[in-house]
């Protein structure tokens, strides 16, 4: 493959949560503002050629028409090229691969990828649960986002042995996480038998078992590996990423304790980038809800599959463990705007290696962190990015 | 009461359904559809061929949905003899179903209940039907104006008895020319007609007893219902309709058990007790405040011309390549194992095992919690999801499971029909 080695050198978010009192077009300035104050040597707007928008759903904020051309306004640079992209969970990291892309391909040479997501400005019921009554009038109907990961809990518990109390301990490490990252949704810690005791949402999942529905945007800043000498002597460097698809519907499945979507999507990135599970130092994964989280591990190919609910719940994935997963709380505590959910995990890695992720800072062996989303219709869109420190 | 995801249609797949397993047939082997119902669940829409289609019937079926009271269904008996006698059809699926829909605060809310009745008619059999006899005069009884949702009593209790219902079913009664020892099946409104006409006419055995007393009146199925009893052992019977001042009796003579009449004494004790709430959630007097979420396809959607007969026939696609099964067939071009696009359309089994389920507890109105959510491996090696038809207590990843009809939704005033999953653990349970 040959293509231009791409440098990550900004990357920024705002701090998320339900910001009712801010519109999509001044959270799209706050990412903007953030990332901007973020490259070490100082950055010119005016140098950015071309942005990629991802936002997941115009919808979830009243609006149909989110194009390319309302975050350009938004955040003064009316007029550049800019592109939305779309698809599903992982739309923020879709869009910073195809920023990538413009960048490695040598059309663009400063490229904005910014994600942007209102998810609360309507009501949970007209919201995100709406989508219960999306899709097939029969064959999908009642099929709300708990319904997409809920049956692979059930199997994977029957299958492995897996407990609620393992799934528990994924919410436990992420409020914990979450509570030192400034910019995560939840700040506080919570128990296991916190999440056993609240309100069942999808069986057998309860609410603490969820992530929340969160506003928020992040945003990141990518140049030739040639240039980022301009703007920093700290430059984070694209080692390699892939994206994979697999049936829409969960009746389709060929296996209900895995996301081949993810193992498909790794295993493209880990070739391109040329490295291999067990050198990967962290990751920031899709932890939508707990069972994602050791659906994630185990594809990924950091535990064997099956042991992703002991290795949970014995510290293999705590910010001292063997492999720390989700640092940043996670969707389940940082919170999940879906098309600004992949950008602010990519932001994470980047503080991580780095060594600015301050009480969150684990040891970076190797230089390499992965960032991952999963989801869409029958969980079957996977991206996965993978940053490193090393020239 | 029927359940909330329940109606006339349902009722009538599930009696119909029963009628096959009973005589052993297909639904290759059936030429002719009647139903009679008063309450068909599109007043002016597609009735009949939704429920031609969920009981796989060819699309050159014969028939007929016969309604406008509670006499339907044995007016749908008689043009179904009429049409076997004439050697027009071969096998004919009689289906009487009713599932009213009472005003609140009428008698009507406790005197009636939904039931289905079906039978087979074939040109020979273990019963056939014989005299019968007919009286028509033209009386306001029971009533739904055109513009009523609701079915209400639009006379005098007494009225009705004294000058409408005993004097015109006892003449008819006595013209039909019954043997001393016939059992009968009576219409009975309100639960006391029913045995005095029996009196008046000195019935030996009123075979519409037990039905009568765990269902109630129900309406157009009545009659069908009321004689099943009867059908089970050799002799003769009549079987009496009334509604809207028309009344018929039929002479039946039962020379041989006739097969699943014995099933229907074990259906009818099906049932539990429901209390005044229960039953006005069932009816769906009685639903969930707030705005309800629309589903995303409108009824009027092509989608539903492309995807009715596949969904309601429960059809799959299965690959000559590969032979796996792709459901539903209008959406996978392309076979989801191996590429190929060649398909053969088969009918999915209605029987199997479940592979993996969720219990969603959190979804807006109308969608009603908990609500099971079950991928199925059908024993035919075909996988499908579809909402369980129960709370989902039973259900445990490789319990054996069945598919059976039931309403989805009442989206902008359509009924929308498919396939749920009860596990086969549980009671069977339409009744009381």
């Amino acid at each position: 493959m040959s293509w231009n080695k791409v440098a990550v050198v900004g990357a920024g978010l705002i701090k998320m949560g339900e910001l009712f009192d801010q519109s999509y077009e001044q959270m799209a300035k706050g990412a903007f503002d953030s990332v901007v104050a973020s490259v070490d040597k100082g950055f010119d707007p005016a140098l950015i050629d071309a942005a990629f928008v991802a936002t997941q759903r115009g919808t979830l904020w009243g609006q149909e028409g989110i194009g390319g051309n309302t975050v350009p306004t938004a955040i003064g640079l009316s007029g550049i090229a800019c592109t939305r992209i779309e698809n599903a969970c992982p739309t923020g990291s879709d869009a910073f691969r195809v920023g990538c892309m413009a960048v490695a391909s040598g059309v663009h040479d400063v490229v904005l990828v910014i994600g942007v997501e209102k998810m609360r400005d309507k009501s949970s019921e007209e919201g995100l649960l709406a989508r219960a009554a999306a899709g097939h009038p029969v064959y999908t109907r009642g099929e709300s986002a708990p319904v997409l990961f809920a049956p692979f809990a059930t199997r994977h518990m029957h299958e492995f042995g897996t407990t609620h109390e393992m799934l528990a301990s994924v919410a436990v490490k992420n409020h914990h996480n979450g509570k030192l990252d400034p910019y995560a949704h939840f700040q506080n810690e919570i128990t296991i038998e916190d999440v056993l005791k609240s309100a069942p949402v999808c069986h057998p999942l309860n609410l603490l078992d969820c992530c929340p529905q969160t506003d928020g945007a992040a945003a990141i800043i990518i140049t030739s590996a040639e240039r980022a000498s301009e703007f920093t002597d700290k430059p984070v460097f694209v080692a390699g990423f892939g994206v994979a698809t697999d049936t829409p519907y969960l009746h389709e499945k060929t296996t209900y304790v895995g996301l081949p979507a993810t193992t498909l999507a790794s295993e493209r990135a880990y070739k391109m980038a040329d490295v291999a599970p067990d050198q990967i130092d962290m990751a920031e994964v899709h932890d939508c809800f707990t069972i994602t989280e050791i659906l994630d591990i185990e594809d990924l190919g950091f535990v064997e599959k099956g042991k992703g609910g002991i290795a949970s719940l014995e510290g293999e994935t705590a910010l001292d463990g063997r492999i720390p997963i989700n640092t940043s709380g996670g969707l389940l505590a940082k919170g999940h705007p879906i098309g600004a959910t992949g950008i602010a995990q990519l932001t994470e890695c980047w503080w991580q290696l780095r060594g600015d992720a301050a009480e969150r800072q684990v040891e970076m062996r190797n230089g390499f962190a992965l960032q991952h989303n999963v989801g869409g219709r029958g969980s079957g869109v996977s991206v996965v990015n993978i940053l490193t420190t090393n020239a | 009461v029927c359940a909330s995801d329940e109606d006339a249609l349902t009722l009538a797949w599930a009696a119909c359904d029963r009628v096959l397993d009973a005589a052993g047939l297909s639904p290759d082997d059936i030429d002719g559809l009647w139903w009679g119902t008063s309450r068909p669940p599109f007043a002016e829409g597609p009735s009949w061929t939704h429920l031609a289609a969920v009981l796989r019937l060819g699309h050159g079926t014969d028939g007929a949905l016969v309604s406008g009271s509670t006499h339907a269904g044995i007016e749908a008996l008689r043009a179904a003899a009429d049409a076997v006698a004439a050697g027009r059809v071969q096998r004919a699926l009689v289906v009487t179903s009713d599932s009213l829909l009472p005003g609140t605060g009428t008698g009507l809310e406790t005197a009636s209940g939904a039931a289905a009745g079906a039978v087979l008619l074939t040109a020979d059999g273990p019963a056939s039907l014989g005299h019968t006899v007919t009286h028509s005069v033209p009386v306001l009884d029971r009533y739904r104006g055109d513009r009523e949702e609701t079915t209400r009593e639009a006379y005098d209790g007494r009225l009705f008895r004294e000058e409408v219902y005993l004097p015109l079913l006892t003449d008819l009664g006595r013209a039909a020319g019954a043997s001393d020892d016939a059992r009968w099946s009576l219409p009975d409104p309100d639960g006391r007609l029913g045995p005095t006409l029996g009196r008046k006419l000195a019935v030996g055995t009123l075979s519409s007893a037990e039905s009568r007393a765990e269902l109630g009146d129900t309406g157009a199925a009545a009659a069908l219902v009321g004689i099943a009893a009867a059908l089970g052992t050799a002799g003769p019977a009549v079987v009496m309709a009334y509604g809207a001042g028309r009344a018929t009796a039929i002479n039946v003579d039962v020379t041989g058990p006739v097969p699943g009449a014995e099933r229907v004494a074990a259906d009818l004790s099906q049932g539990r007790e429901a209390s005044y709430a229960e039953v006005l959630r069932a009816r769906r007097q009685l639903t969930a405040a707030g705005e309800s979420v629309e589903m995303a396809v409108p009824p009027g959607s092509a989608m539903f011309i492309r995807g009715n007969v596949e969904t309601l026939g429960l059809l799959g696609a299965r690959c000559v390549e590969c032979g796996t099964v792709n459901t539903p067939p209008s959406i996978h071009p392309t076979c989801i194992h191996c590429g190929h696009d060649k398909f053969d359309i088969v009918r999915l089994a209605r029987r199997g095992t479940v592979q993996t389920f969720v219990i969603n507890h959190t979804m807006p109105a109308p969608f009603e919690a908990p609500l099971p959510l079950v991928v199925v491996d059908l024993d035919d090696g075909a996988c499908i999801q579809l909402q369980g038809a129960t709370t989902g207590e039973n259900l445990a990843i490789g319990g054996p499971v069945e598919l059976i009809l039931r309403r989805y939704t009442v989206e902008r005033g359509v009924p929308i029909y498919g396939w749920k999953v009860r596990e086969l653990a549980t009671s069977e349970g339409t009744a009381s």
